[in-house]
C-alpha cells in the first residue's frame, strides 16, 4: 500500500518557527492572537507561535459557544498553560443564540455551525485589532484540500503556518513539541455539535485519507490508479469527491477582471508593506 | 582552515524581504561589516538579494539601474573589497534583468544578467525579467570569476562554457525555494549540493555557492550556502538551512591551478561534439 513519507518533525518545526517570526517582522504588527479550541491544530499552532516570537506576544482566545462539548475548553486552557500564553475567555453563547434567532437559523445544526465559526472569526479579528496583532490560522493541509472548513470561518486567518501540512504530521508535530497527550488523543473534531467528529462527518479519518490525497494532489495519480495501488473504490471516491466539490475555498473568491491592472491577476505585489 | 588562502571570500546568506529594499540594505551592511572583521576580500550574495525575491510586478517599481542612488552605500562599502550583489536591473533599452553586480574599488566591475528564467511550477520569472544575452567571466582583483544565477546552474553547458572561457572558479547564487520531504535537510539544499559538487568536480574549479534563507509570500528558501574546492572537497561546512550566517571560505587561484594540471579534464573538452550537436540541433 502506497503511504505517506514521513517529516523531520524538528525540521519541520524550526521552519514554522521562521516562517511566523518573519511574517510578524513583515507585517510590523505586534503580535498573534489564535483561537484555541482545545484541539491538535491550534495547539500546535500556538506552541510555534510562542516558540517563534516569544509567548508574551501570542494572546489566545478560547471562544466557547452553546454547543461546545465541555473538554475543549478544559483542554485550550491545558494547552495555554503547557506554553504560558495569556488565555482570554469571551463567552459567544449569548450573541450566538441572539443572531441565530434574528436569523432563524437555530434550528439547522450545520447554519448554527458555520454562524458560530464565523462568530469566532469575528472575535478574534476585533481583538486583534486592539493589540495590533494578525490572527494566527490553524488549518491543516489535510481539510483545506478536503475542503472541511468554514469560508470565512475557521479558515480565514492572516497567516496558516500548518495549511501544508498533513494532518498525520501535525500529530507528530504535536507529540515533539509536547501538546498535552489529551489534545494529541482526541478525535478531530470541529465541535459545532454535540457528538460531532471529523471522521464521522468525512467517512474516513486523516491517517486513513491523507495518503490518498497525498498521491493523488502531489503524486498525480488518478482515482484508477489509486484503486489499483489498493486503496478502497469508496475511499478514493468520497475523498476525491470532496477535493473537487469544494474546491473553491482553496481561493475564498474571484475578483472580475474588465481591466488590464487587476490584482493578483495583472498585477502580483508583495503582501507586506513595501518600505 | 588546513590550506594555505591567498584570499578570503565570505558567503552571505541572508534573509530578505520582498519590497522592503532599506531593510535587505541594512542586512547588506551588517554582512559586510562581518566580512571585513574576518578579512574576506569578496562578499557573495544570493540572488536578487536587495529586492527579494518574490517581488513580482513589484520589480516595475523597484528595478535600479546602476547609478541609483541605492546602490551608493553597497559602491562606499566596495572601496576595501569586492561584492557580488544581486538586485532586479532596469535596461536602457527597456526590459529588467535578474542580475549579479559585482563592485570592486567603489565602481562597478561587471554584470551577470540571469540567461535561464524559470517559468514553471511556482516559478514565473519569464513574466517579470528579460533573459541575459551573454555568459562572459567578471573580473575583478581576486580574479575572473564566472557567475551563475540559480537555474543558470542546472544548466550544466553554463558551467563548462565559463571553464572554457578560464575561470579562475564559479560564484552560484541562488534564491533557491524548498519543499521539505522528510529528510534532514530541506530538498533544495540537497540538490544544490550535488550540483555544486559536480560542477566543481567536472570543471575542477572552486565553487562558491550562496543561498539566501528564510521565507518570502509562505515561500521557503533553503540557505546551506557552501563552498567547494575544485575537487569537491569543503571549503567550509555548509550554513544551517534557516539561519542568517557569513560562511567564511579560503580561495587560491594557485592551488585550482594546480588541481587542473593533475586533473586536466577540462582541457580535454571534445569542441567538435559541441559544434556536431549544435549543427544537428539546427543552430
Amino acid at each position: 500500500m502506497l503511504e505517506l513519507p514521513g517529516i523531520s518533525t524538528a525540521l519541520l518545526a524550526e521552519t514554522l518557527e521562521k516562517f511566523l517570526a518573519e511574517e510578524l517582522r513583515a507585517s510590523g504588527l505586534a503580535g498573534y492572537v489564535v483561537g484555541l479550541s482545545g484541539g491538535v491544530d491550534s495547539a500546535v499552532s500556538a506552541a510555534l507561535a510562542a516558540a517563534a516570537v516569544g509567548r508574551e506576544r501570542v494572546l489566545a482566545l478560547a471562544l466557547p459557544g452553546p454547543t461546545s462539548a465541555p473538554e475543549s475548553l478544559r483542554d485550550a486552557q491545558a494547552v495555554a498553560e503547557t506554553y504560558g500564553l495569556r488565555l482570554e475567555k469571551i463567552e459567544l453563547g449569548s450573541p450566538a443564540e441572539h443572531l441565530a434567532e434574528t436569523l432563524g437559523a437555530r434550528a439547522d445544526r450545520v447554519r448554527f455551525g458555520n454562524l458560530m465559526a464565523r462568530l469566532r472569526m469575528v472575535a478574534l479579528f476585533d481583538r486583534a485589532r486592539t493589540v495590533p496583532a494578525l490572527v494566527l490560522g490553524s488549518s491543516n493541509k489535510s481539510e483545506i484540500l478536503l475542503g472541511y472548513s468554514t469560508l470565512f470561518g475557521d479558515a480565514a486567518a492572516s497567516v496558516q503556518p500548518l495549511g501544508d501540512v498533513w494532518k498525520t504530521h501535525i500529530f507528530a508535530l504535536a507529540r515533539a513539541l509536547g501538546v498535552p497527550a489529551a489534545v494529541v488523543s482526541k478525535a478531530p473534531t470541529a465541535d459545532l455539535w454535540p457528538g460531532q467528529t471529523d471522521a464521522g462527518e468525512l467517512g474516513f479519518d486523516y491517517p486513513t485519507v491523507d495518503p490518498v490525497l497525498y498521491w493523488h494532489h502531489e503524486g498525480g495519480m488518478g482515482r484508477e490508479e489509486l484503486i489499483a495501488a489498493g486503496f478502497p473504490a469508496t475511499l478514493v471516491d468520497g475523498a476525491l469527491g470532496a477535493y473537487r466539490r469544494n474546491r473553491f475555498k482553496w481561493r475564498p473568491t474571484v475578483v472580475a477582471r474588465v481591466s488590464a491592472s487587476c490584482m493578483n491577476v495583472d498585477r502580483i505585489l508583495p503582501r507586506n508593506p513595501e518600505r | 582552515m588546513g590550506r594555505p588562502a591567498e584570499k578570503v571570500i565570505a558567503l552571505a546568506q541572508i534573509a530578505t524581504c520582498p519590497g522592503q529594499l532599506q531593510y535587505n540594505l541594512e542586512r547588506h551592511l551588517d554582512m559586510v561589516a562581518r566580512a571585513r572583521q574576518v578579512g574576506a576580500h569578496l562578499v557573495v550574495f544570493p540572488e536578487l538579494s536587495l529586492s527579494g525575491y518574490l517581488l513580482a510586478h513589484g520589480v516595475l517599481e523597484h528595478a535600479v539601474r546602476l547609478d541609483d542612488p541605492l546602490l551608493a552605500p553597497l559602491l562606499e562599502a566596495s572601496r576595501d573589497l569586492a561584492l557580488l550583489v544581486g538586485l532586479p536591473l532596469r535596461e536602457g533599452q527597456g526590459g529588467i534583468s535578474n542580475a549579479a553586480v559585482l563592485l570592486e574599488g567603489g565602481e562597478v566591475r561587471g554584470v551577470h544578467r540571469k540567461l535561464y528564467l524559470p517559468t514553471s511550477g511556482m516559478f514565473d520569472e519569464g513574466r517579470y525579467f528579460v533573459p541575459g544575452p551573454r555568459l562572459e567571466p567578471l573580473v575583478c582583483s581576486l580574479g575572473r570569476f564566472g557567475v551563475l544565477i540559480c537555474e543558470d546552474a542546472w544548466h550544466l553547458s553554463s558551467a563548462v562554457i565559463l571553464a572554457q572561457a578560464g575561470v579562475d572558479a564559479l560564484l552560484v547564487v541562488a534564491g533557491g525555494p524548498t519543499e521539505l520531504d522528510g529528510g534532514e535537510e530541506p530538498a533544495g539544499s540537497r540538490r544544490w549540493h550535488w550540483i555544486v559538487g559536480a560542477t566543481a568536480v567536472t570543471t575542477v574549479r572552486p565553487v562558491f555557492f550562496a543561498n539566501r534563507c528564510g521565507w518570502e509570500e509562505g515561500v521557503l528558501f533553503g540557505g546551506c550556502s557552501w563552498a567547494v574546492d575544485a575537487r569537491g572537497r569543503s571549503l567550509a561546512p555548509p550554513a544551517p538551512p534557516m539561519t542568517e550566517t557569513l560562511v567564511v571560505t579560503p580561495f587560491s587561484r594557485v592551488a585550482a591551478a594546480r588541481a587542473r594540471t593533475l586533473i586536466p579534464i577540462p582541457y580535454a573538452e571534445r569542441l567538435d561534439l559541441w559544434r556536431a550537436a549544435l549543427e544537428n540541433a539546427g543552430a
